[in-house]
């Protein structure tokens, strides 16, 4: 063999094995999700069942924990990109030692451990009594979210064009019409990421979800947990692979949706 | 700028403009550069379709100064008045003036109608109309073919034509104009320069225009005005100003390379190693002074008449060459003829045409003094 088919044969076997790590363990859950009885040393299910994804999709708790986890994630990636769209330009436009401490402010709730700063949430949120509640959960996610998102605003803007929205103003547009004509157009394609970020943040969750909602609010990550404590596999399996799917659908739009990002002026 | 109507509702500029107030007044204006000191009570005024360039070194502040008549700056002291209302206070988007910057800046994700759109739309211009307008004003810079394309697929040169058809779409009152012709290839200025001129006399709107390119400002402009040291040195025609410059600072800004010491008699004579001139222009009293020339007022001589002097280097430049000649202690630089340029170290002679010399008092560190 030549040197040149050995390297591109490593390239293929390496390529592979990546494909593997990465589709193996999901081929691995699928196959879980519709096994009955399936235990070592059998290589394969002796039997399958569907009644896993019959739960998901119908009136199970697994249904109603992936319908709330979805509304909460829904509501956290419209929230924390609301929030965090004028927090990144204010801080983008901050000079000096004031940009440093803003871009701090914006970093806390990203370094802070989940399980830190749902201790740190949960005495605050339970005085306001809003603990064990869904807009509770919904305020506590909104928090990591809104930092991480702040930051990838503050790159944005930092990257983005000043003198697109002087130029705007001088032609006459309001701060109003220089938002609806100008700069939200601009950054359609960065607001749509910005809120796939928010959703994964929540839909993720789980250290946020517990301290906070207590165990009464039930999302998708809490339930699939437990089926695991359970032992219930095929459950846990069905609803670990339902966990995958947005975050695989962000990845397929953020791929197909590649285009030049306009944040500088033609 | 009197036939200038409200088109539509949200059209906030000025029902009519007064026939006597000029197209922008500035008084006073005092602008910051950062924490620094900045423009200091600068004064001056534009008529609704003149051509005013505003020359001065990199960093002088022209830039602040645009801005701050655009309201994209924050001023000290002093108003700015556009069509006679005083803007000071106003916005950027009420003050009836645009302000282009030095690359030209189309909003990406508009075409290139709705770029010059833009402005119309923005003050509830009705569709029709606006539409007609956008369409000339895109002709009257040779852009009507381009008008639904992408303006990223534009070239420099037609990126700035888009740029001006809709900075005037909208008929604003005032035109700033930020170093226009500095990003571009020399071959593509004489293209932008002649939009420039042409969209201007077509919609007469008063230009301010800001460069550092001297050429640039005679080109262009109906009146120039030099920005040294913070302040309007002067304000003059071109012609006058390259001629006649009123302080020895503004001939230095202005590229009048040859300075010589001397002495300013009575009577307006003035002694120097040239011999004794009678300048044209002479600012201050008798005593030590400095004559200064552009290098077309001097030639070298054939005959011997004229001061005599020595060759210490040539200058060769795209419009010709000059030679560097030592008379006393000047260095005066002089045209040479084309074809029969002198060695250095060869003795000449030379000749100045007195009516092209100004004369100022002595200032420190001017050259021979």
């Amino acid at each position: 063999m030549s040197r040149r088919a050995a390297a591109s044969a490593a390239r293929g076997a390496a390529v592979a094995a990546l494909a593997l790590s990465a589709g193996g363990p999901l081929l691995l859950l699928l196959l879980w999700s519709v096994s009955r009885d399936w235990f070592f040393p059998a290589l394969l299910p002796p039997a399958l069942a569907g009644d896993a994804w019959e739960q998901l999709a119908g009136g199970s708790a697994l249904a109603r924990a992936a319908l709330t986890s979805a509304a909460l994630a829904l509501l956290c990636g419209a929230g924390a990109a609301l929030v965090a769209f004028p927090v990144g330009r204010a801080i983008a436009r901050l000079r000096g030692w004031r940009r440093h401490v803003g871009a701090a402010a914006a970093f806390l709730p990203v370094a802070a451990p989940p399980i830190a700063l749902g201790t740190g949430l949960q005495f605050f949120f339970l005085t306001l009594g809003l603990g064990g509640t869904a807009a509770g959960v919904l305020l506590a996610h909104l928090v990591p979210a809104a930092g991480y998102l702040s930051l990838y605003f503050l790159g944005i803007f930092t990257a983005f064009d000043a003198r697109v929205e002087d130029e705007a103003r001088t032609l006459g547009a309001s701060p109003a019409q220089l938002l609806v004509r100008v700069t939200l157009p601009m950054l359609r394609r960065q607001l749509g990421e910005a809120f796939a970020l928010g959703f994964l943040i929540s839909w993720s969750q789980v250290a946020l979800t517990l301290l906070i909602g207590g165990g009464v609010v039930r999302t998708l990550p809490l339930e699939v947990l437990a089926y695991v404590r359970a032992g219930q596999d095929r459950f846990a399996a069905a609803g670990a692979l339902a966990l995958t799917v947005p975050p695989l659908l962000a990845l397929a739009a953020a791929r197909f949706a590649a285009r030049r990002t306009a944040v500088v002026a033609a | 700028m009197s036939d200038r109507v409200s088109d539509g509702p949200n059209d906030r500029a000025p029902a009519r403009v007064p026939e006597h107030a000029p197209a922008l007044r500035v008084v006073g204006l005092t602008v910051p550069f950062g924490d620094q000191p900045g423009l200091a009570d600068l004064s001056f005024a534009v008529d609704a379709g003149e051509r005013f360039v505003i020359v001065g070194s990199s960093g002088a502040g022209k830039t602040t100064l645009l801005r701050a008549i655009a309201g994209l700056a924050s001023v000290t002291a002093g108003t700015v008045a556009v069509g006679g209302r005083d803007v000071t206070r106003l916005p950027p988007e009420r003050r009836d003036a645009v302000y282009l910057h030095q690359a030209p800046v189309l909003f990406p994700h508009l075409r290139v109608l709705d770029n010059v759109l833009f402005p119309l739309r923005v003050r509830g211009v009705p569709s029709p109309v606006a539409r007609e307008r956008a369409l000339q004003a895109l002709a009257a810079v040779r852009m009507e073919g381009y008008a639904a394309r992408d303006p990223r697929t534009l070239s420099g040169g037609q990126r700035h034509r888009v740029a001006l058809a809709r900075a005037v779409a909208a008929r604003p009152a005032l035109l700033l104009l930020d170093e226009p012709l500095a990003s571009l290839d020399p071959s593509l200025r004489d293209d932008v320069r002649e939009a420039i001129v042409s969209i201007q006399r077509e919609h007469r709107p008063a230009l301010v225009l800001v460069t550092h390119d001297l050429d640039e400002a005679g080109l262009l402009a109906d009146r120039v005005a030099v920005l040294v040291d913070r302040r309007i040195a002067q304000t003059a025609p071109p012609a006058e100003l390259f001629a006649r410059p009123a302080t020895l600072a503004v001939a230095r800004f202005l590229g009048v390379a040859n300075e010589v010491a001397g002495r300013l008699c009575d009577g307006g004579r003035f002694e120097c190693p040239l011999g004794v001139l009678r300048p044209g222009a002479a600012h201050g009293p008798a005593g030590s002074a400095v004559a200064v020339f552009r290098p077309e007022a001097a030639r070298l001589t054939a005959d011997s008449s004229g001061a005599a002097g020595h060759v210490v280097a040539l200058r060769h430049r795209a419009h010709g060459t000059g030679a560097l000649v030592r008379v006393g202690a000047a260095a005066l630089e002089v045209p040479v003829p084309a074809g029969r340029p002198p060695a250095v170290g060869d003795a000449v002679h030379v000749a100045v045409d007195d009516a092209q010399v100004v004369v100022f008092p002595t200032e420190p560190g001017a050259a021979g003094a």
